[in-house]
C-alpha cells in the first residue's frame, strides 16, 4: 500500500511513526477488512517470497536432511535468524515466541513450525542449536538450520530481507556479531504473511499467528 | 502465577541493597546511596556459552558504574554491554522513505519498545548487536534499567548452565558508591 504524503515528513521518529499508523489505520478502514489489515506485525507489499529457499535442517528428526522455508500444509513456519551465544536479543526474541506459542490451542500449534538459522556456523554446531531450540520448544516442534557455505546462507538472508555481519575476531579469536532480529511467519505456498521485529508483545505475535492459522485452515481463504 | 509472585518477591527483598548511605553529607563525593533492585538472570539453554543480566539501578546522588563480576565458577568474564541497533538515528525518514509498511498500527503506544520497527530500511530490518561499555552513569535522582534490548551484564564463558531458580553473586562496583553485593535470580522467561 503506497502512502502518499507522508514521506516528507519530518517531525520527530515517535511522532511520525504514530502519525503514519493512524493514517495506514484509517487507510485500511477504507478499504475494506482483508484479513492482512488487521495483522499486528508488519506486512510487506509484495510479500518476500521464500518457496525456493531449504537449508539443511540438524533436527534430531531431520538429522542433516534439507527442509524448505514454509510452513507445512495449512501450516506456518517461524523463521529466525541468529546465533545462541547471543546472550540478550535472541533468547529474547526465543523466550517472547515461545510464550506467544503457549496462547495457541493444541490444534493450532501443531500447525506451527520454528526454524532458526545460525548466522554463525561456525560456533553453533547442529548440537549446539539443537540444545538451545530444545530448551525452547518440543521437540519436532524446531528446525536447527545451518549451512557451512556462506552463499547458501545470504541467499536465504536476502529471500527473507535479513541480514547478519560478522566481526573481526579479537586475540581469543571471538567475535561479534550483529543480525537482524525479525521473526518471520511464512504460509505454506512460502509467502511471508507477516514478520515481528524484536520485542514485539507476545500476545500481538499469537493475535496474528491464531488470525493467519484461521484463514489458512479454510481452503476458500 | 504464585511461583511468579513468589520469585517477584524474593528478587524484591534480595535485590534492595543500599550502599554506604550517608545522610549527613551528601554534599561530598565520598558518600553516596546506590540502590539496585529487581536483579534476574535469564536461565540460560543447556548448550548456551553466554549469559545476560539485568537489573534497575537507582542513585539520588548520581553514580557510575564502572565494573560488575561473578564467581569465576560462573562464568570466564563479565562485561557491561549495550545492545545495539544500526541506523537508529536515520530510522524514522527510512522507514518514512520505504513506505511498504502496510500494517503498523499495533506500534502506536508502544513506541519506546518497538525501536526495531521503527528502523525499517529498504528491504531489510534493523540490525542489532551489542558492544562493551567501560561504565554506565546512573544520573543524580533516575533510575537506569538494564533490560533486555539495552543495557546488560553480560556474562561470558559461562561454565555451566543456568537453571530458573538459581542464584548468583553479583558483585558491582560503582565510582562512589563503591562494591556492591547483589544476588540475581534465575528466570526462565
Ligand atoms: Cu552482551
Amino acid at each position: 500500500m503506497e502512502v502518499p504524503g507522508v514521506r516528507s515528513v519530518t517531525i520527530g521518529r515517535v511522532l511520525s511513526a504514530t502519525l503514519l499508523a493512524v493514517v495506514l489505520t484509517v487507510l485500511a478502514a477504507g478499504c475494506g477488512s482483508d484479513s492482512s489489515d488487521e495483522l499486528n506485525g508488519i506486512t510487506r507489499v509484495p510479500p518476500a517470497k521464500t518457496e525456493n529457499v531449504a537449508l539443511p535442517d540438524e533436527s534430531p528428526e531431520s538429522k542433516g536432511k534439507t527442509v524448505a522455508l514454509k510452513g507445512e500444509d495449512g501450516g506456518l513456519m517461524l523463521v529466525y535468524f541468529g546465533y545462541t551465544s547471543c546472550p540478550d536479543v535472541c533468547p529474547t526474541s526465543m523466550a517472547d515466541l515461545r510464550l506467544a506459542l503457549a496462547d495457541l490451542d493444541p490444534e493450532q500449534r501443531e500447525r506451527v513450525q520454528v526454524s532458526m538459522v545460525t548466522v554463525d556456523p561456525k560456533r553453533d554446531s547442529g548440537k549446539v542449536l539443537n540444545g538451545y531450540l530444545g530448551h525452547f520448544f518440543n521437540q519436532g516442534e524446531y528446525h536447527s538450520l545451518r549451512t557451512e557455505q556462506p552463499g547458501k546462507l545470504a541467499r536465504a538472508e536476502k529471500a527473507f530481507g535479513a541480514s547478519h555481519e560478522l566481526g573481526k575476531p579479537d586475540a581469543e579469536g571471538e567475535y561479534d556479531v550483529s543480525h537482524t532480529a525479525q521473526i518471520y511467519a511464512v504460509d505454506d505456498r512460502g509467502v511471508v504473511q507477516v514478520e515481528w521485529p524484536f520485542q514485539t508483545d507476545p500476545e500481538l505475535i499469537s493475535q496474528d499467528l491464531k488470525n493467519l492459522l484461521e484463514n489458512n485452515s479454510n481452503p476458500d481463504a | 502465577m504464585k511461583k511468579l509472585a513468589l520469585l517477584l518477591t524474593l528478587v524484591l527483598s534480595m535485590g534492595v541493597v543500599l550502599a554506604a548511605c550517608g545522610s549527613d553529607d551528601s554534599d561530598s563525593g565520598s558518600s553516596s546511596s546506590v540502590e539496585v533492585t529487581d536483579v534476574w538472570t535469564r536461565a540460560t539453554t543447556p548448550t548456551q556459552d553466554t549469559g545476560a543480566v539485568y537489573m534497575t539501578i537507582n542513585s539520588a546522588d548520581g553514580d557510575t558504574l564502572t565494573d560488575a563480576s561473578v564467581p569465576t565458577s560462573v562464568a570466564g568474564k563479565t562485561e557491561i554491554h549495550e545492545t545495539t541497533t544500526d541506523g537508529e538515528a536515520t530510522a524514522a525518514e527510512d522507514s518514512m522513505e520505504s513506505g511498504n509498511m502496510e500494517s503498523d498500527s499495533s506500534m502506536e503506544g508502544n513506541s519506546e519498545e518497538m525501536h526495531g520497527s521503527g528502523d525499517m530500511h529498504g528491504d531489510s530490518g534493523a540490525m542489532m548487536g551489542m558492544k562493551q561499555i567501560d561504565q554506565l552513569d546512573i544520573p543524580a535522582g533516575e533510575t537506569v534499567t538494564l533490560e533486555p534490548g539495552g543495557f546488560h551484564i553480560m556474562l561470558l564463558e559461562l561454565k555451566g548452565q543456568i537453571n530458573d531458580g538459581d542464584t548468583i553473586p553479583v558483585t558491582l562496583t560503582f565510582e562512589k558508591a563503591g562494591e556492591v553485593q547483589v544476588e540475581a535470580v534465575a528466570k526462565d522467561e
